[in-house]
C-alpha cells in the first residue's frame, strides 16, 4: 500500500476514534468541547446544520493531518505507532495554546475574543487557554484522543 | 459627601465596556475596577477598603459641590463640579474598541473647564489583586507603568501637568482656565503588552463610544410610560452582559453590605440561571434579539456539563467552580466580611428549573426554533425536575438554614413542567414522556393548593405548613400559576404584611444569617408587576411612579434600599433590580 493511501485510510479511522472518543466526553459531561460544532458555527448559525457541516469538516481536517503525517514519515524513512502519537501530543498542544484558543476566535465569525465588548456580539464563548473554558478535563481529553489519532495514523502508514 | 471615607453607595454611576465596569463617585474618584473582566481580581477597591483598595481621584482642589449625569442615551457619564472660581465637567468612559490598534481596556477621563478656572489635582493608586498586591509606578517613554504578575496598567497624560511618582501612587494638579481641555487615560493589559495610544486615538474612541451607545439606544423598541428609566435599565443591563461569552453578572460589585457592619456580604460577579429567564425576556422586549440568542446559546453551552442537573450560578466563562473565601479587606464602611466566589453554587434551588423552561419558551416565542440537541437537553431536564421536585431545597433566597418545601420552588417545577409540555406539543421537544410531566405538574398544583395555602392569611404562605408570606410569591402571576383568585389574594397579603412604605421585604423569618438587611428593591417592582397583573393597575401604576423617583441621580438601583433612610443597600447596580422594572414597566403597559 502506498504512502498516500496507507496515510488516507489510518487518517480515516483515526478520525472516527478521535471524534468517538470527543464525543463520548462531552456526552459523560467531561468537557464542553465540541470541534465539529466550533467548526461548522464557522459557517451557519443553525445549531443542527453547524454539526452536520462541522463533522465533514473534521473528517477532511484529520485526513488532511494523516496525509502531512504521511508526507513526514516518508521524509525521515519510518513510521511507527508511538511516533505518530508523539507528534499527536505536539500537535494538542499547538492546537491548545495556540490554534483553537489564539487563531480561531480572530477567523470565527460567531466566536467571541478576550477583546469582544459591548459594541460586538457573541454566539460562542472563546475557548480560553488549554480550552479551560470548556471545563478543566478538556484539554486532557482532547490530548489523549489525538494520541489514538496519531498512534493509529503512525501505525497504519507505510514507507 | 463621605461618612467614614466611604461615598454612600447611592452616590456612585457606573461606566462599561461589555467586559469589565468602573464605579464612580460623585466627588470624582473611581473606587471600584476589575481588570480585565467583571469577575477577575480588583485594581481599585477603595468601596471595599478606603485606605488599602486603590483608587483613581480626580477632582478641584478646595471646595466644591459636584452632580452626575449621564451623556443623553449613553453609559458615558459627566461630572459637574461646581468651585467658587469656575465650573469643571470630567466625563469618564470605558471606551469600546475602534480599528485604530485599542488597549485591551481603557478608562479615559477627560476634563472641561467651561467658565473660570479650576485647579484640579488627580491620583493613581492601583493595588492589585483585591489590595494584596501594591506596584510601584515607573516611567516608559510617553507613559507610567505600574505592573504587577501578567497585568499592567500605563497612564497617559495630556494638559494634564507633572506626574509626581511616590511609592504605588501617581499624581498630579493642573490649573485650567475655561475652555482648557485635559485627558487622561489609564490602559490596562493582561499577559500582554502595552498599548500606547496617541492623544487623537483615544479622544476618537471616546467619540466612538458615545455614538455606538446613542446608535443602541435608538434601536430599542420601547415606547410607553416610564420610558426613560426602561432605557436607563436596558443600558446598565446591556453594560453588565459579558461580551466575550453572552452571560451577565448579577452586579459588576462584591460584597457591598446588605446592611451596614453586617455579614450579608456576597459576590455576585457570576450569572445566576434565574436572572438569564428575566433577562431574555426583557431582551426580548426591547429588541435585542442578538442580545437574547447570544445570552440563549451561552446558557445551553454552560449548562452543558451540568445537564441535566443545573447549577445555580455559572462563571462568566461557563465553568462550574466558584470557591467562596474570605479577603483581608476592611469592608464598606467596616462591614466584613469582603468575599469572593459564592458558596450558594452548591445549593439545591429548585425554582432555577422554571428559569430554565420559562427562559427556553420566551427564546421560542421570540422566533427562534430550539434545535433537536437543545430539545433532548431540556427534555432530560423535564424528566428530572420530575424526580426532585419533592425535595426540599434553599429557594430563590438562598437561605443558609434549610432545606425547605418552598412554596416559590414548587410553584417554579410546576412552570417548567408546563412549559415543557406546550414546547413538547409544538414539537420542540420530544414527547415521548409528555403524560409524565402532565401528571407531575398536576400533582405539584395538588401539593401547592393543600398544604402551601393558609385559610388564617387567605394567602400562599412561604413554606408547606407555615404561617408567614415570601415576597418571592409575587412571581407567582407572572408564571400564570392556575388560580387567579388566591394569586391576588396573596398579592395582597404580601402587600399587607411585607410592605414597608413603597418597599417590600423577602420576608420575615429567619434565614440562617446573622444581621439585619433592607427591602430588596426587585420586590417592589414585582409588587408593581403583581398589583397589574390582578387588576389593580391604578395602584400599581402610582407604587410604580413613586419607585421610579427613588432611584439616584443617575437612574440606578442597589439590591437593597433602607426604608426609613432611603440609603442604597447591597452589591451596586443590581440586574434583577432593573429586569425587574423593566418587567414592571411592561405588565402595566400591556394592562393600561
Amino acid at each position: 500500500m502506498s504512502v498516500f493511501w496507507s496515510s488516507f485510510g489510518g487518517g480515516f479511522v483515526g478520525t472516527i476514534v478521535m471524534t468517538t472518543m470527543l464525543r463520548g466526553a462531552a456526552e459523560f459531561g467531561l468537557t464542553r468541547m465540541d470541534l465539529p460544532f466550533l467548526l461548522g458555527t464557522a459557517v451557519t448559525d443553525n445549531r443542527r446544520k453547524a454539526k452536520a457541516v462541522g463533522y465533514v469538516f473534521h473528517f477532511l481536517i484529520g485526513i488532511a493531518f494523516a496525509l502531512a503525517y504521511g508526507a513526514f514519515f516518508a521524509s525521515i524513512g519510518r513510521s511507527s505507532w508511538w511516533l505518530g502519537a508523539l507528534i499527536a501530543v505536539a500537535q494538542t498542544f499547538f492546537t491548545a495554546t495556540v490554534l483553537v484558543n489564539v487563531l480561531l476566535p480572530v477567523v470565527h465569525p460567531r466566536m467571541g475574543t478576550p477583546e469582544t465588548a459591548a459594541n460586538e456580539i457573541a454566539l460562542i464563548e472563546p475557548p480560553g487557554f488549554l480550552m479551560l473554558n470548556y471545563g478543566r478535563n478538556t484539554f486532557l481529553i482532547t490530548l489523549l484522543a489525538h494520541v489514538a489519532y496519531g498512534a493509529i495514523v503512525g501505525w497504519a502508514v507505510r514507507v | 459627601m463621605r461618612i467614614d471615607r466611604y461615598a454612600r453607595i447611592e452616590d456612585y454611576a457606573l461606566v462599561g465596556d461589555g467586559r469589565t465596569a468602573a464605579l464612580v463617585a460623585r466627588d470624582g474618584s473611581v473606587d471600584w475596577l476589575c481588570l480585565p473582566n467583571f469577575d477577575s481580581p480588583s485594581v481599585f477597591a477603595a468601596m471595599l477598603d478606603a485606605e488599602r483598595g486603590g483608587a483613581f481621584e480626580l477632582r478641584p482642589i478646595g471646595p466644591f459641590e459636584s452632580r452626575q449625569r449621564y451623556l443623553r442615551a449613553t453609559n458615558v457619564l459627566e461630572t459637574t463640579f461646581t468651585t467658587p472660581t469656575g465650573t469643571m465637567r470630567v466625563v469618564d468612559a470605558l471606551t469600546l474598541p475602534t480599528p485604530a490598534l485599542p488597549p485591551m481596556r481603557e478608562l479615559v477621563r477627560r476634563i472641561d473647564v467651561p467658565s473660570g478656572f479650576v485647579r484640579v489635582r488627580w491620583r493613581v493608586a492601583p493595588r492589585f489583586d483585591y489590595g494584596r498586591a501594591s506596584a510601584r509606578w515607573e516611567r516608559r517613554q510617553r507613559m507610567l507603568v505600574a505592573s504587577w504578575g501578567g497585568e499592567a496598567v500605563a497612564l497617559s497624560a495630556w494638559n494634564a501637568g507633572e506626574a509626581v511618582l511616590s511609592g504605588g501612587d501617581a499624581a498630579g494638579e493642573v490649573e485650567l482656565h475655561a475652555g482648557e481641555r485635559a485627558l487622561l487615560a489609564m490602559s490596562a493589559a493582561y499577559a500582554e503588552p502595552l498599548v500606547d495610544s496617541p492623544r487623537r486615538d483615544v479622544e476618537r474612541r471616546l467619540a466612538y463610544t458615545v455614538r455606538f451607545w446613542r446608535r443602541w439606544t435608538a434601536e430599542r423598541g420601547y415606547d410607553g410610560p416610564w420610558r426613560d428609566a426602561v432605557l436607563r435599565s436596558a443600558l446598565v443591563l446591556k453594560q453588565l452582559i459579558f461580551s466575550p461569552s453572552g452571560a451577565s453578572v448579577a452586579a459588576p460589585t462584591t460584597s457591598l453590605p446588605e446592611w451596614i457592619g453586617g455579614a450579608r456580604n456576597w459576590d455576585y460577579r457570576f450569572c445566576w440561571i434565574r436572572d438569564s429567564n428575566f433577562l431574555i425576556d426583557a431582551l426580548l422586549q426591547l429588541g435585542c434579539y442578538d442580545e437574547a440568542h447570544s445570552l440563549f446559546w451561552w446558557f445551553m453551552h454552560a449548562t452543558a456539563l451540568t445537564e441535566p442537573t443545573l447549577h445555580v450560578l455559572y462563571r462568566l466563562d461557563g465553568g462550574p467552580g466558584i470557591a467562596e473565601c474570605e479577603l483581608p479587606l476592611e469592608g464598606y464602611r467596616g462591614s466584613r466580611p469582603v468575599r469572593v466566589g459564592n458558596s450558594a453554587v452548591d445549593q439545591l434551588q429548585l425554582d432555577i428549573y422554571g428559569g430554565l423552561f420559562e427562559t427556553a419558551w420566551l427564546y421560542s416565542e421570540g422566533h427562534h426554533s430550539l434545535d433537536r440537541d437543545t430539545g433532548a437537553v431540556l427534555a432530560r431536564v423535564a424528566d428530572r425536575v420530575c424526580g426532585i421536585w419533592r425535595c426540599p431545597d434553599s429557594g430563590i433566597w438562598e437561605v443558609r438554614n434549610g432545606p425547605f418545601h418552598f412554596t416559590h420552588s414548587k410553584a417554579m417545577c410546576w412552570a417548567a413542567l408546563d412549559r415543557a409540555v406546550r414546547l413538547a406539543e409544538r414539537g420542540e421537544l420530544p414527547d415521548r414522556h409528555i403524560d409524565r410531566w402532565r401528571r407531575e405538574a398536576a400533582a405539584i398544583v395538588d401539593f401547592i393548593e393543600t398544604r402551601c395555602w393558609s385559610d388564617a392569611l387567605r394567602s400562599y404562605t412561604r413554606v408547606a405548613g407555615s404561617h408567614d408570606v415570601d415576597a418571592s410569591l409575587l412571581m407567582l402571576p407572572t408564571i400564570r400559576f392556575p388560580n387567579p383568585q388566591r394569586l391576588a389574594d396573596t398579592v395582597d397579603a404580601v402587600n399587607r404584611l411585607l410592605r414597608a412604605g413603597d418597599f417590600v421585604y423577602r420576608y420575615h423569618a429567619d434565614d440562617g444569617v446573622p444581621g439585619g438587611e433592607g427591602c430588596f428593591v426587585n420586590c417592589s417592582f414585582w409588587l408593581v408587576s403583581a398589583l397589574a397583573r390582578t387588576g389593580r393597575v391604578a395602584d400599581a401604576t402610582s407604587l410604580m411612579d413613586r419607585l421610579v423617583a427613588r432611584a439616584n441621580s443617575v437612574g440606578l438601583y442597589s439590591e437593597e434600599i433602607d426604608p426609613a433612610a432611603g440609603a442604597f443597600l447591597g452589591n451596586f447596580p443590581q440586574a434583577l433590580v432593573h429586569l425587574a422594572l423593566i418587567e414592571a414597566a411592561v405588565a402595566v403597559k400591556a394592562r393600561s
